[in-house]
């Protein structure tokens, strides 16, 4: 199942690596000009698309450390979970007096943390990430709840909170805060997956983790440094969150770890390691925020846009599938 | 043939196939969409008005009332009523998605019910600022209704809750020991019913409160998995009070099967048709009952008479009626449970 090495070490773009590379943009150009035909009145409009990238900015910030996670191989289940305990941590360090910027930094470093014992368990145990990371969606949502006193935790107002504000009507073009944010990110994460050595051990552990080990390769330490990195993406995600919802919600992002899953695959990343582009994975993002925008938009029912959307990521799967038979 | 043609073949094949089914999705989008005109503005004469109506969720049988009171003034003022609620039941940040889409389409009013009384005051707030004015229905908003949003249209919480305090304190001849199960964190008018209920218990000496600090969750289930959970204090109790239609369903199951339903004396919220049946099995001693059809009336013909530049009242109360086994068939009961 997995591609061959050639494929997967820092090589020229090849004809057939553009194509996959291109895969996940023609569905976003699909779903954008599908949307702009059947409402043509309120979704092509420059409010529309900048609330777009506004509302993709949580799901695609969270969606870089998955995109890691997944090349390597594995899987992050705890995800949102995490996210609800990192607004409930930023806006207890708020409610507490302390600087919006290192309330910021704190919720990172308690991502970090997570991601971090998370990592540890998973190489040092030796089990599969999948059931430690199920395990740690319960232990973190408690843990939520819990540090949040069971309740909402409503910090002063700050600065945070206009990461994700729309920027007044003459300025819309410069783009909230917060896209920003993942926008850069993702610029970064990309540039390390292709050119530093950390990015090709990942390549190389979710290719065949056997054969990155004979390389000379120390898979746990990369696993646990994985890990923390992703946590930490998620811990942005967490900040974006806070500054949207405007306090500390341990019941937030509930079942979000499954929209940052199918954004990455959607975004042609292969579930058994080894495959996955940042690029995609946001586009990944984009095509779901936009199939929820261009429904409500269309007045459709929620039932239906439920079955829309999972139908997209079948479909996306199911197309990527398709070229990469074609490509071998 | 060789293997690579057959390989090809049968690629193309498939290939065919994902086509069509890429196909049969754009077209059932297409299908669903074509529905819309028909409910929509028939394109002559003067542009007709476009509101959306935000409730908390849409499966609970309460909200299908708001829709369909939403639905009945809309079709009485010639206005277009857009019906949507968060993807996600109860999730906050869903609904904030919800009231920025509407307001980056610009649409003519929002009528919402938040789901938080401060996360929702933001994009409220952004809305009006853009001259998309908003009504606030069910639960309540951070800020001075007529001032931030154009109006509060909703039950008078703490009225009910009490309502049901004494109502409860009147069955056990004020004495006994009571549970509560809360609804969910951070509802509002959970809240106000759930302040209203221990505030009147407070006045009876003899009453006591076993359990007062449980929160049900958001969905039946939950609710009725919490209920379980309390099955020691529900024994020894001798009233129950649940705040809302899912944690009286929930609570109701657990004594089912329990064998406690009917002999705890239980006061409900809500009036949706299982819980009346079980008020008329003498299950549930007594419901109290907001009108959810008139709030959405109320809240959209509200919206409507401030668009078209009249004065409205900042606040629109909705009412609460007290629901026994005693007064189901009066007749007025009955036209408001709509039973006839």
């Amino acid at each position: 199942m997995n591609p061959s090495p050639e494929l997967t070490t820092p090589s020229r773009f090849s004809a057939g690596e553009l194509i996959g590379k291109l895969g996940p943009l023609i569905g976003l150009v699909f779903v954008l000009a599908l949307f702009s035909i059947l409402a043509p009145a309120t979704f092509p409009t420059l409010n529309n698309f900048e609330l777009i990238l506004r509302q993709t900015a949580v799901v695609g910030t969270a969606a870089l450390g998955m995109t890691l996670i997944i090349i390597a191989g594995g899987i992050d289940l705890s995800v949102g979970s995490g996210i609800a305990l990192y607004t409930v941590v930023i806006a207890l360090l708020l409610r507490g007096g302390v600087h919006p910027l290192l309330a910021a930094a704190g919720g990172i470093a308690a991502a970090a943390f997570c991601g971090g014992v998370i990592g540890f368990l998973i190489t040092r145990l030796g089990l599969a990430p999948f059931i430690i990371t199920l395990g740690m969606w319960g232990v973190l949502r408690g843990a939520a709840k819990g540090l949040a006193n069971n309740s909402m935790v409503y910090p002063p107002a700050t600065g945070l909170n206009e990461l994700l504000q729309p920027l007044s009507a003459d300025f819309i073009w410069f783009l909230t805060p917060g896209a920003w944010i993942m926008l850069v990110l993702a610029a970064v994460v990309a540039l390390m997956l292709r050119y530093t050595r950390f990015g090709r051990h990942i390549f190389a552990i979710g290719s065949n983790e056997q054969t990155a080990r004979l390389c000379g390769i120390h898979v746990e330490n990369t696993k646990l440094r994985i890990y923390m990195l992703a946590a930490a993406f998620a811990g942005v995600a967490g900040i974006l969150q806070f500054s949207y919802l405007t306090m500390g919600d341990p019941t937030t992002a509930d079942g979000m770890e499954l929209n940052i899953i199918a954004a990455v695959v959607i975004g042609g990343a292969s579930l058994s390691g080894g495959q996955g582009s940042v690029l995609g994975s946001l586009v990944g993002a984009l095509i779901m925020t936009i199939v929820s925008n261009g429904c409500t938009k269309m007045g459709l029912a929620n039932w239906v846009e439920q079955i829309v959307t999972g139908c997209i990521i079948v479909l996306a799967v199911a197309l990527d599938r398709l070229r990469q038979r074609r490509m071998s | 043939m060789d293997t690579e043609t057959i390989l090809k073949k049968g690629l193309t094949m498939r290939k065919l196939g994902l086509w069509i089914v890429c196909l049969g999705i754009a077209l059932g989008v297409l299908a669903c969409a074509k529905k819309q005109p028909a409910t929509g503005p028939a394109n002559k004469g003067p542009k007709k008005l476009k509101i959306a109506v935000i409730p908390k969720g849409t499966t609970h049988v309460f909200w299908k009332s708001v829709e369909a009171g939403a639905k009945k003034a809309g079709a009485e003022l010639g206005v277009e009523i857009v019906w949507k609620g968060p993807l996600k039941e109860s999730d906050r940040a869903d609904q904030i998605k919800l009231v920025e889409q509407f307001v980056a389409e610009g649409i003519d009013g929002i009528v919402l019910a938040p789901l938080d009384s401060e996360a929702l005051a933001r994009p409220v707030l952004n809305a009006m600022q853009k001259k998309i004015p908003v009504v606030i229905f069910d639960s309540a908003l951070k800020g001075e209704p007529g001032k931030d949003f154009v109006s509060f249209v909703a039950t008078n919480n703490r009225k009910g809750g009490s309502m049901a305090g004494e109502q409860l304190a009147k069955l056990l001849g004020d004495k006994g020991k009571v549970v509560l199960l809360r609804y969910a964190v951070g509802s509002a008018s959970t809240e106000e019913r759930e302040a209203g209920f221990l505030e009147t218990l407070k006045t009876k000496p003899d009453m006591t409160m076993l359990v007062d600090n449980r929160y049900g969750g958001a969905t039946v289930g939950e609710s009725k998995n919490e209920a379980m959970k309390l099955i020691d204090k529900l024994k020894e109790a001798d009233g129950v009070f649940c705040p809302n239609e899912s944690s009286t369903l929930g609570m109701l199951g657990a004594l089912r099967d329990n064998n406690l339903a009917g002999k705890t004396t239980f006061i409900g919220f809500d009036a949706t048709p299982p819980l009346v049946e079980a008020l008329e099995k003498g299950e549930i001693k007594a419901l109290i009952a907001q009108d959810p059809t008139r709030m959405g009336y109320e809240g959209v013909k509200t919206l409507v008479a401030h668009i078209k530049g009249e004065k409205v009242p900042p606040v629109v109360d909705t009412g609460v009626r007290l629901i026994t086994p005693e007064n189901l068939n009066d007749p007025e009961i009955k036209k408001f449970l709509g039973r006839e």
